[in-house]
């Protein structure tokens, strides 16, 4: 494979100029199948460098695939009972790009030009008298400036910040209850999953305490094992058994 | 009307000094009507016909030959449907040296592109834009906004009502135009077919001039 100087091109419209400005082709006569093979060498390429492919690109090896694709199929005829010729859009397209981009070129020297030239400049604006009289100022104010002006407003307001404490009240009985329930549904369950529908750290902490509460009453029995961090919550079937049990360390 | 009622030569000279110091004072370029506005108002008083733009454009030779005559390393230029002062091309090598840090950036190529379709189609949504140029223009429309080299001058009545961009004074400033008809004549598509033609005709007779020779 050939290798194609990395150029920046603008757009695919501006890679298949480059192919047919290099090749010296004709864009209103542009070989389709040739032009789709050159292009989608260059996607592999840029592929193998790794870099990014633009999304316009793909879109356009889609067209180009598309075009050539019918070119080998009979085609349809236009309203003039002329063959209709499947790249026209795309010459058309490429003879619209050329010329903005002939315009641009021009549009870079103007302003190679111009950067040539020094203003008068860093003149000191003392504040102004009569602002609203000589509305000068105002002139060049375009929608563009308001809405900059607007943000600019926006974003130097001094920052308040605003704390909201909500309380809630949950009581220990209350978790009680929940807890119950909760083993209700089931004999044994996680303690991960008895607080999974917590978000506020109190009730979480409140919900603790009414488990170690109702532990201590023998109500429920704590379980944990070494291998996991959770611990296992079940009712006390036999209420005689008071305590925290644990299958490595023993509570003394 | 110019000259129809003759100044006289002393009022004549007053008025062109009169031009000479708004321009040296201002930093930004003032139109015809604006120094006009200004100097009529100062002889409003006195017994003299006012001024008129054709006035003002013959100040502004007359300063020129004057500033040619003397070389000075400046002169006036016409420049957004205006005058400014502005130093000579061959003296943007110092300068460029003395304001290093302080140089406009030159356009990137794609904010070109994306200008020259608007500069030439305005007012031009962003979907056109984007469909001459074959990729996403959201980009470099919001830096050329930032920039102020372009503005939304409204939105299009089409599906979605799309805003409508446009050019502003800072682009006619940024490439030194007096306005936007001076801007270099677009290229015509049936102009750009011929000249393929052209070319393919001329490259058929050197390949045959070519081939004689060997």
């Amino acid at each position: 494979m050939y290798r194609i100087k990395l150029e920046q091109f603008e757009g695919p419209l501006d890679l298949l100029l480059f192919f047919i400005k290099r090749d010296e082709l004709e864009i209103k006569d542009i070989p389709i199948a040739r032009i789709t093979d050159e292009f989608l060498d260059y996607l592999h390429y840029i592929e193998m460098l790794d870099l990014d492919i633009a999304s316009e690109f793909i879109v356009m090896a889609s067209t180009l695939m598309q075009i050539k694709v019918k070119m080998l199929l009979p085609k349809p005829f236009t309203e003039e009972g002329e063959e209709e010729d499947p790249r026209a859009e795309l010459i058309r397209q490429l003879y619209e790009y050329k010329r903005y981009k002939e315009a641009t070129e021009e549009m870079a020297l103007m302003e190679d030009e111009r950067r040539k030239l020094f203003f008068r400049q860093n003149f000191l604006h003392d504040e102004m008298e009569n602002i609203v009289e000589k509305n000068d100022a105002l002139k060049n104010v375009t929608l563009f400036h308001l809405i900059a002006a607007f943000k600019h407003a926006i974003e130097n307001t001094p920052k308040q910040t605003f704390h909201t404490i909500e309380r809630f009240n949950v009581t220990i009985d209350e978790q009680i209850d929940f807890i119950q329930q909760f083993l209700s549904e089931k004999k044994q369950r996680t303690f991960s999953e008895l607080i999974s529908s917590m978000r506020e750290k109190l009730r979480i902490i409140v919900t603790i305490l009414a488990m170690l509460e109702m532990a201590k009453n023998g109500i429920i029995v704590l379980r944990c094992t070494e291998h996991e961090r959770d611990l296992w919550i079940s009712q006390n079937i036999e209420p005689s058994f008071t305590g925290i049990i644990s299958e490595q360390f023993s509570l003394n | 009307m110019f000259m129809s009622e003759p100044q006289t030569e002393a009022a004549m000279t007053t008025a062109k000094h009169i031009i000479e110091a708004m321009l040296f004072a201002s930093d930004e370029p003032l139109s015809a009507k604006q120094l006009l506005e200004v100097l009529n108002q100062s002889y409003a008083s006195i017994e003299t016909t006012a001024f008129t733009v054709e006035h003002i454009l013959e100040f502004v030779a007359a300063l020129n030959r004057e500033y040619d005559v003397q070389q000075r390393a400046f002169h006036i230029i016409p420049i957004v449907e205006g005058f400014q002062f502005a130093t000579r091309p061959q003296y943007a090598h110092w300068l460029g040296e003395l304001f290093k840090e302080r140089i406009k950036r030159r356009l990137s190529s794609s904010a070109l592109e994306t200008l020259a379709i608007i500069a030439y189609k305005q007012p031009v949504s962003k979907p056109e834009i984007e469909s001459i140029r074959g990729v996403n223009a959201d980009y470099v429309l919001s830096s050329l906004l930032e920039r102020n080299i372009i503005t939304i001058v409204g939105r299009a009545s089409t599906i979605g009502r799309p805003l409508l961009y446009g050019t502003t004074e800072q682009f006619l400033h940024h490439f030194g135009l007096k306005n936007l008809k001076d801007l270099p004549r677009l290229r015509e598509i049936e102009d750009l077919m011929k000249e393929s033609e052209m070319e393919v005709e001329k490259k058929i007779l050197t390949d045959a001039l070519q081939s004689e020779k060997q």
